[in-house]
């Protein structure tokens, strides 16, 4: 914890930066001001500078700023420099305005409510129990009510509306809080328990329905408030006294984890969680030393010291079955390395297949993260470093600042997987399909990697994997998908641009715009739905707004035949000319020749419109776009192009 | 009330707290002399003081603790020394 005179010191250098503009001192003053136990009126000064520095806060890499509204019937005016500090540590800068306390249907629903009005990126909605079920504690009075149920789905129905409406009228993604189960009732704990229709039971199952409620909502997170109360204690969540008297929700000693818990999901909706987790072996896959205590010697199994490796091996084993890529970076001889796998398998929770990728050798750790970043085309932010060597996490930390770095606590090996759920890492709303096969495509990769080193020439190569693609409508991708692909697609992306759920639904409304996915296999297997596009034609001239594509599946023609199918379909609209843009970032060069590679001429785009995009043209008429010949083309063309365009089909007419 | 000069900890408290500068903290400042204490910023005031000094104010006395020389008696009657 800092002393007095260290706090005064941070003060001082936070100060100094606002007024000298520097938003990354302020930044670097603000981190270590804020620490778990800091004081409430440092958090207050650092929110403050943060608003005053807004301006230049705006500018920091990574660093996304947010018009936030918040719908509310409680008062959380006293925790919105908590919120404001937390998520700014996060690279969120939250720009607040606040609804009425006692207005919030009216705020989300009126055509000149606060929504409206404040046309946010982001709306939280927190609301108190009393407000949406405040005849629920009477009704499960008995704890047998059979009206219970009704006033339940009642309440569920009354947000959902008002969730639905502010999703079709607003471009916010949204966070709904849920609400904190009591922890007492008139029928006492063993009535609570034993009651079918107790409250405890009434507001858990509105939580739940609560909770899927969302899930069917595009861009819209399910805050679960009663988790993090029990997590920290319900009896002292709220201090009864203050929300009585002033409504406040939350106990002046939670605001700090209510405002973190509150960010991370936030977070969640904006920021791509990370892809691959990095481990090291001894003292963190297992307990003690393979080269010096043998395969015998080295402690896992199903029984304790074996116990908190052994469950460390399960978790990763569960992530690796939603889509996280597990690599071994390890300094050892890999051929002990696979005996131990083989000799110990009744004792290990997995299995050296359900690796991505192995780095058992001698080299730096550094070196071998960054071969594993280019053999699995990830970038190096997508990566999580797990050790228990403090010299080789900070080498990490020094030399690929981007990665994650956690560090095993090797005296207590059992609290490690404490220390990983307090990671966001890997935190994701929807769980897709491609996630779950992430594993099985990476490994079908290498196989193709071999293919392409035997095969004689290039045509030859393409020719024998077997390509198929599927055109359907971002819609469809499924959506979820589609939004993660225009969130984390950073190399062969044309434009960058990070749509939201409801940007894609706008595109696919609209009948003269295209918002296409395809979907790619092979003889190896099914990659899913690697790529997207975005279109929309106006008169004679179709504008290509995004274009997308999963670097696992470059330099296969697949590129070529997106492009082909939107220049068919613009044709079809009536286009003769196509116009493609690419806006340069720091990772898209592999993206920067594909429009001259396929023929389109540069374009001197309109002068008194200032942009960093390089514009480019193709005439339809000489020059219509045509897929690879080693690519099969799968389904129905003309529901194809009826389904990514909103044109209603001809089978279906 | 008497005029005692301002303890520097609770000062300093209520410079951060209220966004002045710590000299414009004296016990005559209160909810009437300056604009920017509303009934937030009362809140704020009083959640800092009570978890800085680990006590509570009764939430019927809490309105009224509107000047720094309340709630410097308020804070000496709960035996909290300055």
């Amino acid at each position: 914890m800092l002393d007095d005179a260290q706090r005064q010191e941070l003060k001082r250098s936070l100060q100094a930066a606002t007024a000298a503009n520097d938003a990354s001192a302020a930044l670097a003053a603000m981190r270590a001001l804020l620490e778990p136990d800091c004081k409430p009126s440092d958090v207050q000064i650092c929110a403050r500078a943060a608003t005053t520095l807004a301006g230049s806060l705006k500018q920091q890499p990574g660093m996304q700023s947010l018009r936030t509204f918040l719908v509310r019937s409680v008062t959380i005016e006293p925790i919105l420099p908590y919120l404001q500090t937390a998520a700014l540590l996060s690279g969120l800068l939250l720009e607040t305005s606040l609804g009425g306390f006692g207005s919030y249907v009216d705020d989300l629903l009126s055509p000149q409510g606060g929504l409206a009005s404040a046309n946010p990126d982001l709306l939280l909605v927190l609301l108190d129990l009393d407000d949406v079920a405040g005849r629920l504690p009477d009704l499960c009075a008995d704890g047998v009510g059979s009206a219970v149920d009704a006033e339940v789905a009642s309440s569920v129905q009354h947000l959902a509306h008002l969730l639905r409406s502010a999703r079709a009228n607003s471009r916010a993604r949204i966070v709904m809080q849920g609400f904190v189960v009591p922890h007492s009732s008139s029928l006492g704990p063993v009535g609570d328990a034993n009651l079918p229709h107790s409250l405890p039971r009434a507001v858990a199952s509105l939580n739940a329905q609560l909770a899927q409620i969302c899930a069917s909502i595009s861009d819209c997170a399910f805050f679960d408030l009663d988790a993090l109360a029990a997590h920290h204690g319900r009896a002292r969540w709220t201090d009864q006294r203050l929300f009585l008297s002033s409504r406040l929700p939350v106990a002046a000693l939670n605001f700090a984890p209510y405002a973190n818990a509150l960010t991370r999901t936030i977070r969640a909706l904006y920021k791509p969680a990370r892809k691959v987790l990095c481990t090291d072996l001894d003292h963190t896959m297992w307990g003690g030393v393979l080269g010096e205590d043998g395969v015998q010697g080295i402690v896992t199994g199903a029984t304790f010291p074996g116990t908190p490796f052994f469950l460390y091996q399960r978790h990763l084993k569960q992530l690796a079955s939603r889509g996280i890529l597990l690599a071994a970076v390890s300094k050892n001889n890999e051929a002990d390395v696979r005996e131990a796998f083989t000799a110990r398998a009744a004792d290990l929770a997995l299995t050296l297949d359900d690796f991505a990728a192995l780095k058992i050798n001698w080299n730096e750790k550094s070196q071998s993260i960054r071969e594993l970043a280019q053999e699995l085309s990830l970038g190096l932010d997508s990566f999580v470093f797990i050790d228990d060597n403090p010299v080789e996490a900070e080498a990490i930390r020094q030399r690929l600042p981007e990665v994650a770095v956690l560090e095993v606590p090797v005296a207590e090996p059992w609290r490690l997987l404490d220390l990983l759920a307090d990671e966001p890492f890997f935190d994701v709303l929807r769980v897709t399909a491609d996630d779950q096969h992430r594993l099985t495509e990476y490994k079908a990769q290498a196989q193709r990697a071999t293919l392409e080193a035997t095969a004689g020439d290039r045509d030859e190569f393409l020719a024998s994997l077997g390509i198929v693609c599927t055109f359907a409508s971002a819609l469809d991708g499924p959506l979820a998908r589609s939004v993660q692909l225009l969130g984390k697609t950073n190399q062969f992306n044309l434009t960058t641009r990070r749509y939201s759920a409801a940007d894609v639904e706008a595109f696919s409304a609209d009948p003269a715009a295209q918002a296409v996915v395809v979907r790619v296999r092979d003889r190896f297997g099914d990659a899913g739905v690697v790529g997207l596009a975005l279109a929309r034609t106006e008169g004679a001239t179709c504008t290509i707004d995004s274009l997308l594509l999963s670097c696992r599946v470059i330099g296969r023609g697949i590129e070529t035949a997106l492009l082909a199918h939107l220049a068919q379909h613009a044709a079809h609209l009536g286009a003769t000319r196509l116009i493609g843009e690419f806006l340069p970032s720091k990772k898209n060069a592999p993206a920067a020749s594909f429009y001259p590679d396929h023929g389109f001429t540069s374009f001197p785009h309109d002068p008194t419109e200032p942009s960093e995009s390089l514009f480019f043209k193709l005439d339809l008429n000489t020059h219509l776009p045509a897929t690879p010949p080693w690519i099969t083309l799968e389904g129905s063309t003309t529901d194809d192009l009826a389904a990514s365009s909103g044109i209603p089909s001809l089978a279906s007419r | 009330m008497t005029s005692q000069p301002v303890p520097e900890s609770l000062r300093s408290l209520l410079a951060d707290t209220l966004d002045i500068p710590s000299a414009e903290v004296t016990p005559e400042l209160s909810t009437q002399t300056l604009e920017s204490w509303d009934s937030f910023t009362h809140l704020q005031v009083i959640l800092a003081l009570e978890g800085e000094y680990g006590v509570q104010f009764d939430p019927q006395r809490i309105p009224d603790l509107t000047s720094v020389a309340k709630l410097q008696a308020a804070l000496a009657e709960k035996g909290v020394a300055l």
